[in-house]
């Protein structure tokens, strides 16, 4: 077996599922192992890769390697196996990996064995391991032809540091054509405004009693006015009023703020049992027979459309002074 | 009127039927695959367990995996609902020198029955049927039996894979070679999330089908292999409840009349049960034909207004529901019967074939008997060396189920059923001439009309059901949490029905779900299919419930 192994990094560091997958590559013990880091400034991260058991390290260092897009790192890949005579790739699942092995697939006609969870040498030949039907069995699945790709799941082998150090080799870097035609215009990470539903203090949620969509402005203000997370039923959820992470309940997130307006929300016990450990809980439903109010701290019978606002104004006014 | 007929739900059967496409290597392979981890196919893999434990080498023939049972609830059991009270019959046969009776987990034999027919203040105590006697019969939780016939059944060599649907059928050159599963981790709109995960090609040499009532590759099947019989399955709907009391019922009870009205405009052919569960637990539950004509009936409400009677409020007393579910029941009987039972490389077994006995009000051991005969026809085959997928080769079975007790009973109360279309007071009459003929009255058969074929009327029925307290009655969605259902909300919808109906249509589901699944709206009707039980009684009624991401549902313990 001669192994290349695609090591992906983010920031100054290399993912632990690539090195997992070369302690694992490594640690077959047949021929020859071994790694290659593609990107833009990377060659100090050669050091961190040759203490993981691979023998020799390719870098591929160019600014058009920057952006983590695949095609560019596919062209790489397919330069080596044609040039160093690889016969087996090896990835560690991510969102990248994941694209770039099966772009490589598709560049070589190779195969690729996909989700395995392990791989062995029996009988002196590679053997993946699958899991199936919900993991209660494994699948033995070979290759047909070289070169050979598979995909690990994530944290499917822990990096096992070996202590060596690994030959490192430059790569020059001839892109395709058609590799450079994309680019990453921007690159986000998720960050939500206002405290998170599991973590804020006050909850304001809105129901089905809201009658629409957009009187969830209603709940948004409330909850502005108090510093809380806006919550929903799953009623509304389901309705598309409101996004799924916001959905409080059996089916969505249990949660327990030190106060809970519960703004035209009826309190079947499925909603109940995701917000029963709050503090608090104060229900504004214009039904008086509502099971809400028989598990709610203080409860206002009346339309939501005109106590929610004017509460709103009572706390901004308060606030204020 | 309307007819829920005129709206049928945008199903084809074909759609469920595949080749395998999964590339050869990465098919699993099984030697006998048994669809559904009820009585049946729990039976038929621990009846193929004592077979193969005799003949190692046909075991060998059918690989690393000689028998394997698929399951969609979470584990077996999880969706398995009846009565019930159990006729020990084919349990015995099944276990014979291997277990007595004492070690299955019942709540013990019947000792006393007492059958009412109630009106809304009145309970007027009536001689049983003779076709409802139950001596010598035992109590269970069909749940608890399951779980039991399961762990039976991985000691005998099977293997289980619950949270696993069983989407689609298998046929190539006109044999059913196994089944796909379904996929797991789709998101609403069918687009794969993060945790996505296809199903699989499980490639058998016999294929079991044993899904209980309203099978969908039961269904699919009958109509791949024109299996279907001369009449409709018809159903009922049965909604139960189990609770904790504080007085043990030292005996099982059957009512009949309120709150069901007797004419025959309304046909509403049932009644309800009450059985003991030891000394601190018992089980209640309705049950009626979905050849209801009214939209406003709601089997889930009519078990509500039951429990509000004198007779039964006072058993209940003290007590608290810990339970509820509620499940279809094949009611056609022999009439409905599918012509055959076999296709090449396929077999049927217990409700999914239509093997229940409405009069006697059991199907669990003509289930655990169909199992255990579709292992002694898949094994037979397999010793004569014949490839089980040529067609003919499991004909054994058909033969033994015809020689079989359930064959006779089934013959000799063929009739009845129909013949309650016709009202409480006839259909009683009519039941007792063909008790005392033993079946051969009356000469010619009757016919069975299909439940979605029936014009509906409406009345003000709903005006009597009780208003949920909490403790006594309870609304739907109490109940659906009571099934212990967590449905993954974001999954694709798994029931096909038309959105587009008629209000009649739409009230009529709205009111006939006991989960709340349904909401008629001003254009047509809403759906929830997060609340589904998966009971079916959308399919007798004008749609198609398919399996749902495997380990969806209820999670059943003790119905």
């Amino acid at each position: 077996m001669k192994a290349l192994v695609f090591l992906e990094h983010h920031g100054d560091e290399l993912l632990k599922g690539s090195l997992g997958v070369l302690s694992k590559a490594a640690a077959i013990g047949d021929g020859e192992v071994a790694g290659v880091v593609i990107g833009s400034g990377v060659r100090g991260l050669a050091d961190q890769a040759g203490k993981f058991g691979a023998a020799k390290l390719y870098v591929a260092d160019d600014a058009q390697l920057e952006a983590p897009l695949p095609q560019p790192r596919i062209d790489v890949l397919a330069q080596l196996v044609r040039e160093k005579g690889i016969d087996t790739v090896l990835f560690g699942n991510s969102v990248l990996a994941a694209d770039v092995a099966a772009g490589l697939a598709a560049r070589l006609d190779a195969g690729l064995n996909w989700d395995l969870a392990d791989i062995v040498l029996q009988d002196g030949k590679l053997v993946g391991k699958r899991p199936a039907l919900q993991d209660s069995v494994y699948v033995d699945v070979g290759w047909k032809s070289e070169p050979r790709l598979a995909l690990f799941r994530s944290g499917s082998f822990d990096p096992a540091e070996s202590g060596g150090s690994a030959e490192v080799e430059e790569v020059t870097v001839a892109l395709e054509d058609f590799s450079t035609s994309a680019r990453m215009v921007d690159q986000a990470h998720e960050e939500s405004e206002g405290p998170s539903i599991e973590d804020a203090p006050v909850i304001v949620a809105g129901g089905r009693g809201l009658g629409g969509p957009e009187n969830f402005t209603l709940v948004e203000e409330l909850a502005k006015a108090l510093g809380g997370a806006v919550g929903a039923t799953r009623a509304v959820v389901d309705a598309g009023w409101y996004p799924y992470s916001t959905q409080v309940g059996q089916t969505g997130k249990t949660v327990s703020p030190k106060l809970y307006i519960a703004c035209g929300i009826s309190g079947a016990i499925q909603h109940k049992v995701g917000m029963q450990g709050s503090g608090v809980i104060v229900a504004i439903n214009k039904d008086a027979n509502a099971p809400i109010f028989e598990f709610s701290d203080l409860g206002v019978v009346g339309d939501v459309h005109e106590v929610v606002p004017k509460l709103t104004g009572l706390v901004k006014a308060r606030r204020a002074g | 009127m309307t007819r829920p007929a005129d709206f049928p739900p945008p199903f084809r059967a074909t759609d469920y039927v595949a080749a395998q496409t999964d590339p050869a290597d990465e098919r699993i392979e099984v030697g006998i695959l048994i669809v559904g981890a009820g009585p049946a196919g729990l039976a038929c893999a621990i009846r193929l367990g004592q077979l193969l434990e005799d003949a190692p080498e046909i075991g060998e023939r059918l690989g690393e995996v000689p028998v394997a049972v698929l399951e969609k609830g979470k584990q077996a059991g999880s969706h398995l609902l009846s009565g019930a009270v159990v006729n020990p019959r084919a349990l015995r046969r099944l276990f014979k020198g291997r277990k007595r009776i004492d070690e299955m987990p019942f709540y013990g034999p019947v000792e006393h029955e007492s059958v009412y027919f109630l009106t809304k203040q009145t309970a007027l105590r009536i001689p049983a049927p003779p076709t409802m006697r139950n001596e010598g019969n035992y109590v269970a939780s069909l749940s608890r039996l399951g779980r039991w016939l399961a762990e039976q059944a991985d000691e005998a060599g099977a293997m289980l894979l619950p949270e696993t649907a069983a989407e689609k059928l298998l046929v190539s050159d006109g044999r059913a070679r196994g089944v796909r599963t379904g996929d797991k981790g789709r998101g609403r709109d069918g687009q794969p999330l993060g945790n996505f995960e296809p199903g699989s090609d499980l490639v058998a040499k016999v294929t079991v089908l044993a899904e209980g009532t309203q099978g969908h590759l039961t269904g699919v099947a009958l109509d791949r292999f024109g299996l279907a019989g001369p009449n409709p399955q018809v159903w009922a709907l049965a909604v139960k409840e189990v609770w904790k009391v504080a007085r043990p019922l030292d005996r099982v009870i059957h009512t009949m009349g309120w709150p069901l009205r007797p004419s025959a405009k309304y046909r509403e052919f049932g009644g309800s049960f009450i059985y003991p569960m030891g000394e601190d637990m018992l089980t209640l539950g309705m049950v009626v034909g979905l050849d209801y004509r009214d939209v406003e009936l709601s089997v889930h409400d009519v078990l509500q207004e039951l429990k509000t009677h004198p007779l039964v409020r006072k058993l209940l007393e003290g007590g608290e529901r810990v339970e509820w579910g509620a499940k279809t029941i094949p009611e056609g009987g022999f009439l409905s019967l599918p012509k055959q039972l076999h296709a090449p490389g396929l077999l049927i077994c217990g409700d999914g074939a239509g093997l229940v006995n409405v009069p006697a009000l059991k199907g669990i051991h003509y289930a655990i008997e169909s199992g255990s005969l579709a292992a002694e026809a898949a094994f037979a085959s397999l010793q004569r060396g014949q490839t089980p997928a040529t067609p003919g080769a499991l004909s054994g079975y058909d033969e033994a189920l015809k020689q079989s007790f359930v064959w006779k009973d089934l013959y000799e109360v063929r009739n009845m059923r129909p013949a309650f279309g016709r009202g409480f007071v006839l259909g009683g009459a009519l039941a007792g001439a063909m008790t005392a003929t033993k079946g051969r009255f009356p000469r010619r058969d009757l016919e069975l009309e299909r439940d979605v074929d029936v014009e509906l009327v409406q009345t003000d029925r709903a005006k009597s059901y009780p208003a949920s307290d909490g403790k006594l009655t309870f609304d739907k969605l109490s109940s659906v949490f009571a099934s212990g259902n967590k449905t993954r909300d974001d999954q694709p919808n798994h029931i096909v029905i038309r959105r587009d109906v008629p209000q009649d249509v739409a009230r009529l589901w709205e009111r006939m779900c006991p989960a709340q699944v349904y909401e008629a709206t001003e254009t047509g009707v809403d759906v929830t299919p997060s609340n589904c039980v998966q009971c079916g009684a959308i399919t007798a009624k004008g749609g198609r419930l398919t399996p749902p991401e495997g380990g969806s549902g209820p999670e059943y313990k003790l119905t």
